[in-house]
């Protein structure tokens, strides 16, 4: 194919001289049938919707009275089109599934139109964060869609949606989203600031957003609350938060978090708030039972026996009497294997996974307390826990509670109690100091305000969260307008 | 920089090889469960332990060493050199003294080592062995190891029967009070299989003096524990009846301060267990009241006469007095001023229930 | 002489409760019993509750002080003294809260040892101990009131456990009342003071509170239910103990602890010792932040350098002290010291700020 301009277009010339090598690159030429003008199309078909170029602009560019450029748009029925004189929008566009139009004699002006090919997976069903009731939705990879799946949720014009270009290579897009009338000023240049601030090649998912602009990165705890749910994004906005929204990841990004947000589910909401503080509770109490159990485990057995109560110690001695490690080395071996279990599970099919964790749990485990490695007191508890350690409802979160375990095990044999409870202060004082889009990561326990207590462990009903969460320093804090106060009715009154 | 990671591995190195400190894993230490100590002649003293070897599926094996020595600390030092692992005294339920040896050398010095071991918790049972300590160690009793066999017997009886509640801490807590001396349960084998709890026995500076027979534990019981019950037969007329006191107070009084009265109120709410006659009716029930409490009445003033015989106050009248007069001096309570004392008791006894049966 | 913290390192009113609370609330609750008892015997509840009001008189007279400079002590002794006096002065409150932070981490290491782990080194654990503790100076005073909060709150249900000792408790014990001199039981308040020190940190962080004024309620209730906690301890360990058995026992807390008995745990004191760490840690932690905040003021050198120079001389000290004897005479030292300070110098230093005020106003006016 000649190149057909030689004089002033150098910028195209130059992306012609990359593009000729790739084969989806497309130049062709045409002539107007009516008015014998000739033009070029230029775009990457790859990216573009060969129906839409032939349905809505071929037609009309051959057939139609086309004189000069600007009749280009008038011409054809694509409402996106953009006519141009920066010969640097040429790359921009094209990669970004426009068409480009020159006519021969005028190659200063640029018309491009839009014919974007839509490729993607239509919207699913939650797989990280299922619930049993409540909205079905889940975000996809297009942004296009996943902005939809927010914005017909909250219709009104204060909803702001920023677009940023992230990675020098990729140039994935990142809309940040909030409520102008709502939202905290600081937070939203905190998350402007940091994205515009990445200096990174390229960004394939919203988790390399999450782990570049956290507070503290070498933190194992998520200090950005990642959620599929475009219900939960939707309430986080609506409470306060800034919302992180990546192309090509159907995974939005919500911030400032905080710990006890990590520990609650977005089905909370959908029930009672009896019966979900009660979740809550149970939650707390199975986090706590993963982390520590073992830990404490192997710090009784090494150290404490005193504190094993009588009735127990003769099975605990029995299991353990043909063991020949110590309990910090078979709570390793045990803790290890659990995690190889997890590990080869998520790597293979769904199917094949499931026949790996029978295989694991039933043959490995019984065959290892029958061949004397491991005490069957010590598989039901590491079991449990790691049971327990599943109830997380944010993925990340739970990955992060089965790191936590391992250096507790260690201080526990080295100080037996003394090592957990010295372990555990190291962990708070690193959960204190811990913030999240500058905002703390322990509120509300620390620092301690009641409000937000009503969100938090436990989850008290609707009535009671009139109030937006303090720590988001929201520039409307109440939730609801001016109420009539209900006055205290007598019985029979 | 590099110099820091290096001091960081070293010091990590050096951390995990230094910090360590010394274990005690469960499985390879031998658990004392029980003590026992009997008289050895000569000022000796020999010292037995009880540990068990847990099995799964079947009950402990009860296991005894013994030692001899003339320094009674140094019995664990001795019995350690019989034992393939090392003696932990942790999870010790009882320790058993026989009675000879508690009546000729006293207990004191043996007991100090259990109040100073911080391992030795306050809930162990003390207990006096009428009888060869080592002997009784020896038997067979119960499912769940001797040691457990004979800290449940004396749990049941605390909570369910007449023994007054006793354990170290309650030993040490009368021994240690002023205008106080303590006691102990006295445990008796019968066979290799049985073990009878036969009465309490009264200490001076550590030395039994004097020991009352079952029959006697329940009068005992309701001078010294403010809450308590048990099981009493009762005798009138018409028949003999077992009255089960469900819940009994007593009450101090100095009623006379000199010369010092004190009156114990004693309050028993009960209900008829058995009943050998034809009927209860209000009338036998009263007599039944009646009949109880002289008998609370008179069994009382007998246990105050030995203890003023012997010298020793294991209710605590002098503490009691203590309390109540100002600047009281008991130096001489037990000596002189105890004798000098008159307890009055005044029974209450209300039987509410009388079974089922009408 | 004011001293400004930025708005977002400073802490809320209320929060001033937990610090105060946590520097009196600490290793010295495992054995003051004895202590106190030793004089006033079982009328040394009347002690503590005469301590009490002495520390709420001094409270007040700090507060006053602070309020007339609105700084801390470092403004308080130039406004008095001058500038090279302060100085002096301030080199010996660093030196002071470098020894409270020695004494309560020996002090706990001595608990271990005898307790729990008697082959236990003293240097790595006091190491690893002031790793921590730096990490949470370096987090600012916020992270330090924040392990002072989970310090209390987290810790609270001991406080509940020790009625597992009614069924042994003898009230009796307690009476006659008053069968002591007043001159047994204000020696007994005199030991007792000892025990609930620290709260003159005020002085120091008095700058990094929000609304200072709103502070002092709670600063106030702070000491009332540290009081409240500690007659309800001494009560309960009256009537668990008679008087030649509390004195046998030097930590009798803990001995108390061996009763209890759950279902799931058999003994508690060494779940009870291992969860003191979490209560001294802050203890440990506001010491050595104030000693490096005074050097700060004095010297303005960074804290982020004071912090681990002092921690390492703290280490060091720690490893020095061998015997009980030598801990106890370091405790018994910091004690005085404390007790002369709180109860005479500043008194003293408050009438000398009046007076201070008056003479400068006076000039002023002239």
């Amino acid at each position: 194919m000649k190149i057909p301009f030689k004089k002033k277009n150098t910028e195209k010339e130059a992306l012609e001289k990359v593009l000729s090598k790739s084969n989806d690159y497309k130049n062709i030429h045409f002539t107007n049938e009516k008015t014998k003008v000739e033009f070029y199309l230029t775009f990457i078909a790859s990216l573009t919707d060969e129906k839409i170029i032939h349905k809505e602009a071929l037609p009309y560019l051959l057939h139609g009275e086309l004189y000069n450029l600007d009749d280009v748009p008038e011409l054809i029925t694509i409402a996106e089109t953009e006519i141009s004189t920066n010969p640097k929008d040429i790359e921009l566009k094209l990669f970004n599934g426009y068409v480009l139009v020159q006519v021969v004699g005028n190659e200063e002006q640029l018309c491009f139109f839009a014919a974007q090919r839509e490729v993607g997976r239509s919207i699913g069903v939650p797989e990280v964060e299922f619930s049993v009731i409540g909205p079905k939705e889940a975000f996809v990879e297009s942004m296009k869609q996943n902005l939809n799946l927010v914005r017909k949720r909250i219709p009104v014009k204060e909803l702001v949606i920023e677009e940023l270009t992230v990675g020098k290579i990729s140039k994935t897009k990142v809309a940040i989203i909030y409520l102008e009338e709502i939202t905290n000023q600081e937070n939203i240049n905190t998350v402007r600031q940091r994205l515009q601030d990445i200096d990174i090649d390229g960004v394939t998912d919203s988790s390399f957003i999450v782990q570049i602009i956290s507070d503290n990165q070498n933190s194992p705890f998520p200090q950005l609350l990642d959620t599929e749910r475009p219900d939960r994004v939707t309430a986080s906005i609506i409470e306060g938060k800034v919302a992180i929204i990546v192309d090509g990841s159907p995974h939005a990004l919500i911030g400032p978090t905080t710990l006890v947000e990590l520990f609650s589910s977005f089905e909370d909401y959908f029930l009672n708030w009896i019966v979900s503080s009660f979740f809550r509770l149970i939650r707390l109490f199975a986090v706590t039972f993963s982390i520590l159990v073992t830990p404490i485990y192997v710090a009784t057995l090494s150290y404490h026996y005193e504190l094993i109560p009588r009735d127990l110690l003769s099975a605990l001695v029995a299991s353990r009497r043909a063991i020949p490690f110590p309990p910090i080395l078979e709570a390793l071996f045990l803790e290890l294997t659990i995690e190889l279990l997890r590990e080869a599970g998520a790597r293979l099919p769904t199917k094949v996974g499931q026949t790996i964790g029978i295989v694991g749990g039933i043959v490995i485990g019984t065959a290892s307390v029958e061949a004397g490695l491991t005490s069957n007191v010590l598989l039901i508890i590491i079991a449990l826990a790691a049971l327990a350690s599943f109830t997380t409802p944010v993925y990340r979160m739970g990955n992060t509670i089965r790191l936590l375990r391992f250096p507790f095990l260690l201080f526990a044999e080295l100080w037996g109690l003394v090592g957990i409870v010295l372990s555990f202060c190291i962990m708070l004082t690193h959960l204190i100091r811990l913030t999240s889009l500058g905002r703390p990561y322990l509120e509300p326990l620390y620092p301690p305000r009641r409000q937000d207590m009503k969100d938090a462990l436990i989850r008290l009903s609707f009535k009671n969260q009139a109030k937006r969460p303090v720590f988001l320093r929201s520039k409307h804090p109440s939730r609801l307008d001016e109420r009539d106060a209900k006055q205290k009715q007598d019985i029979d009154e | 920089m590099k110099w820091v990671h290096k001091i960081l591995v070293i010091a990590s190195i050096a951390f995990f090889l230094n910090g360590c400190v010394k274990k005690e894993i469960l499985d390879d230490i031998n658990l004392i469960e029980a003590i026992g100590f009997d008289y050895a002649g000569d000022g000796n003293t020999s010292g037995t332990i009880l540990y068990p070897i847990y099995q799964p599926d079947q009950p402990p094996e009860n296991k005894t060493l013994t030692a001899k020595a003339l320094i009674k600390k140094s019995i664990l030092q001795d019995i350690q050199l019989q034992a393939a692992n090392p003696i932990v005294t942790g999870s010790m339920e009882a320790v058993l003294f026989a009675k000879e040896l508690a009546t000729k050398e006293g207990v004191l010095e043996l007991i100090d080592a259990f109040q100073r071991d911080p391992g030795v918790g306050s809930g162990l049972y003390l207990a006096v062995v009428d009888g060869e300590a080592r002997e009784l160690m020896d038997g067979n009793y119960g499912v769940r190891g001797n040691a457990t066999f004979i800290s449940n017997l004396l749990e049941n009886n605390i909570e369910n029967e007449d023994l007054p509640k006793t354990n170290l801490q309650k030993f040490l807590f009368s021994y240690y009070q002023e205008g106080q001396t303590p006691f102990m349960p006295q445990l008796k084998k019968i066979s290799d299989e049985k073990i009878e709890l036969n009465g309490v026995c009264f200490f001076k500076h550590g030395k039994v003096v004097e020991t009352i027979s079952s029959d006697q534990m329940f009068f005992f019981r309701l001078l010294v524990d403010k809450y308590s019950n048990g099981l009493h037969r009762v005798k009138i007329k018409d028949g003999e009846a077992a009255v089960r006191s469900i819940r009994s107070t007593h009450n101090f009084d100095l009623s006379k301060r000199s010369p010092l009265e004190i009156t114990v109120k004693i309050k028993v709410q009960g209900i008829v267990n058995e009943y050998t006659g034809n009927e209860v009716k209000p009338e036998q029930i009263k007599q039944l009241e009646n009949a109880f409490g002289e008998e609370i009445k008179k069994q009382s003033q007998e246990l105050v006469d030995i203890f003023k015989e012997q010298k020793i106050d294991p209710v605590g009248f002098g503490h009691f007095v203590k309390t109540r007069k100002r600047k009281y001096d008991l130096s001489k309570w037990l000596e002189s001023d105890l004798k000098n004392l008159t307890v009055k008791v005044v029974p209450d006894v209300t039987i509410t229930e009388a079974g089922v049966i009408e | 002489m004011s001293v400004s913290i930025p708005e977002n390192k400073k802490i809320s009113p209320f929060l001033v409760f937990f610090v105060v609370q946590k520097m009196q609330f600490g290793i010295g609750i495992l054995g003051f019993q004895r202590i106190i008892a030793k004089t006033a015997g079982y009328d040394a509840w009347i002690s503590i509750i005469l301590a009490g009001i002495a520390v709420h008189i001094v409270l007040w007279a700090l507060f006053k002080m602070l309020e007339t400079v609105n700084g801390d002590m470092i403004s308080i002794h130039t406004f008095v003294f001058g500038k090279i006096v302060s100085k002096i002065f301030g080199l010996f409150f660093i030196l002071y809260y470098l020894l409270l932070t020695v004494t309560v981490i020996r002090t706990y290491v001595e608990i271990v040892q005898v307790w729990m782990f008697t082959d236990l080194t003293t240097f790595w654990f006091s190491l690893i101990f002031l790793i921590v503790v730096v990490y949470i100076i370096f987090g600012g005073f916020r992270t330090v009131t924040g392990m002072a909060f989970f310090g209390i709150v987290l810790p609270f249900y001991v406080l509940a456990l020790f009625l597992f000792t009614l069924p042994y408790a003898e009230f009796d014990n307690l009476l006659p009342i008053l069968d002591h001199s007043i001159s047994d039981i204000l020696l007994g308040s005199k030991n007792m003071s000892l025990t609930v020190l620290g709260f003159e940190s005020l002085l120091i962080f008095y700058p990094f509170i929000k609304d200072q004024k709103k502070s002092k309620k709670w600063a106030h209730l702070a000491v009332f239910s540290t009081t409240m906690i500690y007659v309800y301890l001494a009560i309960l360990t009256f009537a668990y103990f008679p008087e030649n058995q509390l004195q046998k026992n030097i930590w009798p807390t803990l001995t108390m602890w061996k009763i209890i008995m759950m279902p799931f745990v058999e003994r508690f004191e060494y779940i009870g010792i291992a969860n003191w760490c979490l209560i001294i840690l802050p203890n440990a932690s506001i010491a050595l932040w104030c000693s490096s905040r005074i050097a700060k003021r004095l010297f303005s050198i960074k804290q982020r350098t004071t912090v681990p120079i002092l921690a390492f001389i703290c280490l060091i000290a720690t490893s020095l002290l061998f015997t009980r004897k030598q801990v106890n005479l370091l405790s018994d030292l910091v004690g005085q010291i404390g007790f002369y300070l709180n109860f005479f110098y500043f008194p003293l230093l408050l009438v000398a700020t009046l007076i201070a005020k008056k003479v400068k106003k006076n000039e002023v006016g002239s």
